[in-house]
């Protein structure tokens, strides 16, 4: 016992916080086993994988002894590659858009109505948001086709007159990843929304403010932060978004993960892959990094400005 | 009360959100004949579910069993994280959470491409195989699942009162009794969420698994994608409508168990 330890002239708070000591450094051993095993889990696989980038493929799947940044240079000089990387980025910024223009006000909405019919939707959004994703594709590859709901009643209301292409292109490929991170977003907002008081948008309206001049300039305002985490998450999920790409894209939208997978997968070239991943993390956290850094420097610019009464 | 803008984007965004689930759910009722998809169907009948092939609930159990090791594992060794985290008085605890949430920057795709590259190597150097067993992918769906099991239990444990394990201390009950009778009851809402959780994702991973399965443990999403890629039967619209009907039970009765509170994702969510 840690009490032991104390000579006999020790008061009795130092004992309750040898005691206090002793319990903390008990909770602490159970770290060991958790970071070990997550440590072992992260580091080991991406070692090799990561290494793996660095070598030439020589076919049959095994790669090259001496290294090289071949892969690397391909990568970022062959036309081919950069398109698909500005093609993800450029899907993944409008998707983001989209997602955050449906998912705010639908969150505001939400928090606004309560009971038991707010408790029925954001089940709903849940299931949307947690049941596997290819039945969702399934689900839009049939509303999206040509004989399709939205092509029926494009025609029925004689917007269009022959069928429009919504699948296999970036169209049908941004509407799978809006609906693939809308629902997280709204459940996100929601937590949000929830935090800004409502009397500060009655006394928007107490001083004659429309609705609209309070939504824009009360709660928009008040939820920025939230909002800017919001566009972050969306924007790394789609870069990251997969089964979206491949199944409404048809093969023809070609993003970095649906590239890695055929490099992988069908190609068996494992070094290339290796380094498209690494390329799709490095980018992802860079951009993350500078949003970041602006986040930061907005927050000190801040807190430079003097305070209002 | 005049309509507002904000309620009408809401609306319109929940049908957009729960419109896939209804029109295969739909479809899968239909009579006609076997190739053809039609939503709104013509006819209703169960023809569909009754030509279910016998590998959808091969990939079924494969998947629940999978499921249920990921979730069961990733729980205790959360808790274990939490808890050492949150009670060991540690100055960087945050860095800690942090770092357990790292698996959350590496998108799914790379974390498959990653295990399977990884798997490849321990045959070449030491011969022993994880894909041959389930544990190749419960090694790759723990990766994935820990973040979430770590933040739901950590963000709870510092709700919890110590003072009443204390009490249960001084009033003379055992290490294993005062966590099994006072902390364990504390943080089952957060546990069962976490749980839930590890097992939803488990249970519904495509990018990673697609990586990692064999024919021997092929798990019932990755059977349905491969299906829908490249033999479409009619049948999986049926399989796809019981998996929806399935999570929405889980999802229904873990809200009732523990709360809507608890269910809400933590901020921080995968790629």
């Amino acid at each position: 016992m840690a009490n032991e330890l104390i000579g006999p002239g020790a008061t009795l708070l130092s004992s309750v916080a040898s005691d206090e000591d002793a319990s903390a450094k008990q909770w602490r051993r159970l770290l060991w086993f958790p970071l070990a095993l997550s440590a072992s889990l992260l580091i080991l696989p991406q070692l090799t994988f990561v290494t793996m980038s660095f070598h030439r493929d020589i076919g049959m799947g095994q790669v090259s002894v001496d290294f090289t940044i071949a892969n690397y240079t391909q990568i970022l000089t062959d036309v081919f590659y950069l398109r698909a990387i500005w093609e993800t980025t450029y899907l993944s910024a409008c998707a983001t858009f989209c997602a955050v223009i449906l998912a705010f006000p639908t969150a505001y909405w939400l928090a606004s109505i309560e009971g038991p019919l707010a408790m029925l939707l954001l089940t709903l959004i849940l299931a949307s948001a947690l049941i596997t994703v290819p039945i969702k594709l399934m689900g839009l590859d049939i509303i999206l086709g040509p004989s399709g709901i939205v092509n029926r009643a494009f025609e029925a209301l004689s917007i269009i007159s022959s069928p429009v292409p919504l699948l296999n292109n970036d169209i049908g490929v941004l509407i799978g990843l809006i609906q693939y991170t809308v629902p997280i977003l709204v459940l996100m907002l929601f937590a949000v929304v929830q935090t800004i008081p409502r009397y500060l948008e009655e006394a928007a309206h107490i001083h004659g403010a429309s609705n609209a001049a309070a939504f824009f300039q009360v709660i928009v305002p008040m939820a920025k932060q939230g909002i800017l985490g919001a566009c972050v998450l969306s924007f790394n999920m789609c870069m990251g978004a997969f089964t979206s790409p491949l199944i409404l894209g048809g093969g023809r939208v070609l993003t970095l993960p649906v590239l890695i997978q055929q490099k992988i997968i069908d190609d068996s070239d494992y070094g290339l892959g290796a380094a498209l991943s690494t390329v799709l993390v490095c980018f992802v956290l860079l951009m993350n990094v500078a949003v970041g850094a602006y986040v930061m420097r907005e927050v000190r610019r801040r807190a430079k400005r003097p305070h209002r009464g | 009360m005049p309509l507002r803008t904000t309620t009408v984007i809401g609306i319109l965004t929940i049908l957009f959100l729960v419109s896939p689930f209804v029109v295969v759910a739909g479809a899968s009722l239909d009579t006609g004949n076997a190739f053809q998809i039609r939503f709104p169907p013509h006819g209703l009948s169960l023809a569909r579910y009754a030509e279910l092939q016998p590998r959808y609930f091969y990939a079924f159990r494969t998947s629940l069993v999978l499921g249920v090791s990921t979730a069961t594992l990733a729980t205790a060794i959360g808790l274990m994280a939490a808890l050492g985290a949150m009670r060991g008085r540690l100055i960087a605890a945050e860095t800690l959470l942090s770092f357990f949430r790292m698996p959350l920057q590496i998108p799914f795709v790379v974390t498959g491409a990653v295990y399977l590259q990884f798997y490849y190597q321990l045959v070449a150097t030491t011969g022993f195989n994880p894909m041959s067993s389930l544990l190749g992918l419960l090694l790759a769906h723990l990766f994935i699942v820990l973040p979430y099991t770590v933040s739901a239990i950590a963000a709870v444990v510092p709700r919890t009162n110590i003072s009443l394990e204390e009490a249960a201390e001084t009033l003379g009950a055992t290490k294993w009794t005062t966590f099994w009778r006072v902390t364990f009851p504390m943080l089952r809402p957060a546990l069962l969420a976490g749980a839930f959780y590890a097992f939803i994702i488990s249970f519904g991973d495509v990018p990673v698994s697609l990586f990692l399965v064999t024919p021997a443990n092929m798990t019932l999403p990755v059977q349905i994608f491969q299906d829908m890629r490249f033999d479409f039967q009619p049948s999986i619209l049926a399989v796809s409508t019981l998996v929806s009907i399935i999570s929405m039970v889980l999802i229904v009765g873990i809200q009732k168990l523990t709360g809507l509170d608890m269910v809400l994702p933590p901020n921080q969510r995968p790629n």
